[in-house]
């Protein structure tokens, strides 16, 4: 192999989609030896751009340089051979099989027959040179996010990649597997492979990475050490404009209790236990931050909550009513507002009107209709005003509603909401889960201030989220949630991030 | 107009275009003569007479096909149409039967009394299905095709039993309606009182989309389960309800057939309207408006195949092989509208 300098350039890379250019000539280079940050807003074109460096997309124009020779990417294949691995962030592997068959899957050398002990071994030296204590024989479904993170890395480095593609690698891990994964992304660099690491983590950036390249509506913005520059800028960068950091969360006295759960227990779509005991309460005027990695029951709370799902034990009183086992509609009327996990899927209706799912909830009260009658006239009125109010930015209220971005999704859903055009007022609990997961910077930050208004006007919330900066900063109230069970309670100014996290990863800690 | 909304009128005429191409293919492999076979058919457009023939052939398929429109707009498949239509039939041929023989009811309430009758009948027939999937989550599709069976041996029964005609020599049929049973409202000839009925019943059912709080729900259903249960919609009563009105409408539909077309009861008396009707709730895109022609199209073509039949001794068969091409055309035009076909290597479809 070439000791070429550069691992990778891209040049005047230019990708269209209908209606976007999502790629507007993109340079792009990845030494050798270096960690490369890949940052920007989600919609940036960082995902775009790196699925034309993998082979998925074909760019319409410009040139590809690997290792200093022009190449034609013409699928994944293509790439695997030229040295190029990518982990994606939804992992694509199989769960019943095990983790060597995994890894091993599609390759021509293996042959016929594995023969097993020998992969096994290999396998699990290639894994110790990167700090990682993996078992070769167990079956995927097995493994944690992390475990299964380290599979997909695998993946690509037995296939001798030298250009690694990690795209948002650390959305699914806990603090101390964040911290592994980028001790082992290091020491690749340290053999001379070169890491892109898409990510809109300022942090990670400044913790990882070698150079940055700062990614904006397209375009590269800026290539820089990262010793150079500092979170500051490059948020700048990144949006456009100067970025607050940090919400100014009014102190304030919690008020009544509007939410208790006492002892519930509650069953996963799969049949097993996802809620065993959960013990909480919130009060007017705070926000209790549920901090865990996901799938450790937080779908099901909200939902236990919001009557989507079965108490098959416990109790759940909500302004002092029970309100277990009650239908979501009985529960809405006590005032309880749900921002939901993956809007499109669950909380909106992705071929109806902006209007229409505005007013998912709220068209069965009056003024908006009668017994059988819809008031439209009084909706669309109304539906201007929310628009105008939760800065929804949409062609017109008639719109489809899959025609908007991410960000404006979640002002529909937080418009809906918390406006009260459903029972009128302030909602006295919100239940918002994973409210700005996948959201870019500006959404992000409308949300986070949406919710610190409401909890000054009175509402209690619950907030459910993977991004535990995102709960210190906005919790009162800190609850650790692994495997069904709240296992630690925190005040947020006694949180500690390296407790929590040990918690999160079911780690047996004594309670202060 | 919408690009999307240009694209599928497109398509739905390339598809009956396409289906008509394909049936000269055959019929020319039959050694039959093309033009003059689809010179027939068009002259069943164009021809006062035929064309009120069709309209009342179509009767059935219209009112059946409003039902269906409600049905699968919540995402409701209920291929059961059939056996609602037959059921209509039999609440209607009912009430004539115990008016004739123990009446009691003025002349002038009895088909009014039909009309409540038979959309009762189709409409509970339907709602079975609709409790079993609400209550015990069966598959519709199964029960209510299942069903039609069952409703059309139930008046084989009948007519071989009970409600056979006592002067009819034995044929099995039912006494033919007395003149205020039937659908003569208007005028002497059925098909005006039938084309008033589509037109009112399609309003209906337009506002009922347009402007009811029923509406909206049965398209939230149709559209995202979890979001219309995340939004606190009660949604076996939309079901239960959406049910009734869609078989009720499909039991008016069979209504038409007994008091409109036949003017009595008989064995096998729906030469698969309740089908048909499925092709056209496709055809119009559940679009209540479009129904009206998409059913008497499809009601022209089963005229122009009994006169292909007299005229040309082209089986019947022939049309309803036409009925099938284009309904396998238009599910064919469904999906490329929306999957883009790319050819030899071109790949970076998203």
């Amino acid at each position: 192999m070439s000791s070429h300098e550069y691992l990778v350039e891209m040049r005047g890379i230019v990708k269209r989609f209908p209606g976007v250019l999502a790629n507007d000539h993109v340079n792009f280079g990845l030494k050798r030896g270096e960690v490369h940050a890949l940052l920007g807003e989600n919609g940036a074109g960082k995902t775009t751009l790196m699925n034309i460096l993998y082979g998925l997309y074909r760019a319409d124009e410009g040139e590809i340089y690997i290792r200093g020779k022009r190449v034609k990417i013409r699928s994944p294949k293509d790439a695997i051979k030229l040295g190029i691995g990518m982990v994606h962030q939804n992992f694509r592997l199989i769960p019943t099989h095990t983790v060597v068959e995994n890894i091993v899957l599609g390759l021509k050398e293996v042959g016929f027959v594995l023969n097993h002990k020998k992969l096994e071994q290999e396998i699990r030296e290639l894994a110790s040179s990167y700090g990682w204590s993996i078992d070769p024989s167990a079956k995927v479904w097995q493994l944690s996010a992390g475990e299964k993170q380290q599979v997909e890395l695998l993946k690509a480095l037995y296939r001798r990649a030298e250009i690694l593609i990690l795209d948002e690698p650390t959305s699914v891990l806990t603090p101390q597997e964040t911290k592994a994964l980028f001790n082992a992304i290091r020491r690749m660099a340290e053999e001379g492979k070169g890491v892109i690491f898409i990510t809109h983590k300022l942090d990670e950036v400044m913790q990882v990475s070698d150079r940055v390249t700062v990614m904006r509506k397209g375009r590269v913005v800026v290539t820089k050490n990262t010793s150079d520059t500092n979170p500051a800028e490059l948020a700048n960068y990144m949006v456009g404009r100067p970025v607050i950091f940090t919400l100014q969360r009014k102190p304030m006295l919690p008020g009544k209790e509007v939410l208790r759960l006492k002892d519930v227990y509650a069953m996963s779509d799969k049949g097993v236990l996802a809620l065993k005991g959960i013990n909480l309460r919130i009060r007017k005027n705070e926000i209790l931050g549920i901090a865990g990695v996901a799938g450790n029951g937080q779908i099901e709370l909200a939902e236990v909550i919001t009557g989507l799902r079965k108490v098959i034990k416990g109790k759940i009183l909500i302004n002092d009513v029970d309100a277990t086992n009650k239908s979501p509609r009985e529960i809405m009327e006590l005032g309880v507002a749900y921002i939901p996990p993956e809007n499109l899927r669950w909380g909106l209706v992705a071929n109806l009107r902006v209007v229409d799912n505005l007013f998912l909830k709220a068209y069965r009260y009056p003024p908006y209709s009668n017994r059988v009658m819809i008031n439209w006239r009084k909706i669309y009125d109304m539906a201007d005003e929310l628009i105008k109010k939760f800065e929804i930015v949409t062609p017109s209220k008639f719109t489809r509603t899959r025609a908007l971005s991410g960000g404006n999704l979640q002002r529909l859903v937080l418009a809906r909401e918390l406006s009260g055009i459903i029972g009128g007022g302030v909602p006295d609990l919100i239940v918002a889960a994973y409210p700005t997961k996948g959201l870019d910077v500006a959404a992000t930050e409308f949300v986070r201030k949406t919710l610190l208004r409401y909890r000054e006007m009175g509402s209690g919330i619950l907030l459910i989220s993977e991004d535990l900066e995102e709960i210190l900063m906005l919790s009162d109230r800190i609850g650790v949630i692994f495997d069904g069970r709240i296992v630690g309670e925190f005040k947020a100014e006694e949180a500690d991030i390296e407790r929590i996290g040990l918690l999160m990863a079911g780690a047996k800690v004594e309670a202060a | 107009m919408t690009y999307s909304r240009i694209a599928s009128i497109l398509t739905t005429v390339i598809a009956i275009g396409l289906a008509f191409a394909a049936v000269a293919g055959i019929l020319t492999a039959m050694r039959l003569d093309t033009y003059r076979a689809f010179g027939v058919i068009l002259a069943v457009f164009i021809t006062p007479r035929l064309l009120l023939q069709a309209i009342l052939r179509g009767l059935p398929i219209v009112l059946a096909t409003l039902g269906l429109a409600i049905a699968f707009r919540m995402n409701f498949w209920n291929i059961g149409a059939e056996g609602q239509i037959y059921w209509g039939m039999i609440a209607a041929t009912g009430v004539v039967l115990a008016h004739v023989y123990y009446g009691y009811l003025p002349d002038l309430l009895v088909l009014p009394t039909m009309l409540i009758a038979s959309f009762i009948a189709g409409g509970v027939w339907c709602l079975i299905p609709a409790i079993l999937k609400a209550k015990l989550n069966v598959n519709e599709i199964l029960t209510t095709l299942m069903m039609n069976y069952i409703a059309a041996y139930f008046v084989d029964y009948l007519i071989y039993g009970p409600w056979r005609d006592p002067h009819g020599y034995g044929f099995p049929l039912s006494i033919p309606f007395p003149k205020y049973a039937k659908l003569t409202f208007v005028a002497e000839n059925p098909s005006y009182t039938g084309l008033i009925l589509s037109i009112i019943l399609a309003a209906m059912v337009y506002i009922i989309f347009r402007f009811t709080k029923l509406g909206f729900e049965l398209r939230v259903i149709g559209e995202n389960l979890d979001a219309a249960r995340y939004a606190g919609i009660t949604i076996p009563r939309v079901l239960m309800l959406g049910s009734f009105l869609s078989g009720g409408l499909a039991g008016l539909g069979g209504l038409s057939i007994v008091s409109g077309i036949i003017g009595r009861l008989r064995p096998r008396a729906s030469p698969g309207y309740g089908y048909t009707a499925i092709i056209v709730a496709w055809l119009a895109a559940l679009n209540p408006w479009l129904i009206i022609p998409a059913g008497i199209f499809f009601g022209g073509l089963l005229v122009a195949g009994e006169s292909l039949q007299a005229t040309l001794k082209i089986p019947n068969a022939a049309v309803q092989i036409l009925q099938g091409i284009i309904f396998l055309f238009i599910i064919l035009g469904e999906f490329l509208k929306r999957y883009k076909i790319s050819f030899g290597g071109g790949r970076g479809v998203r």
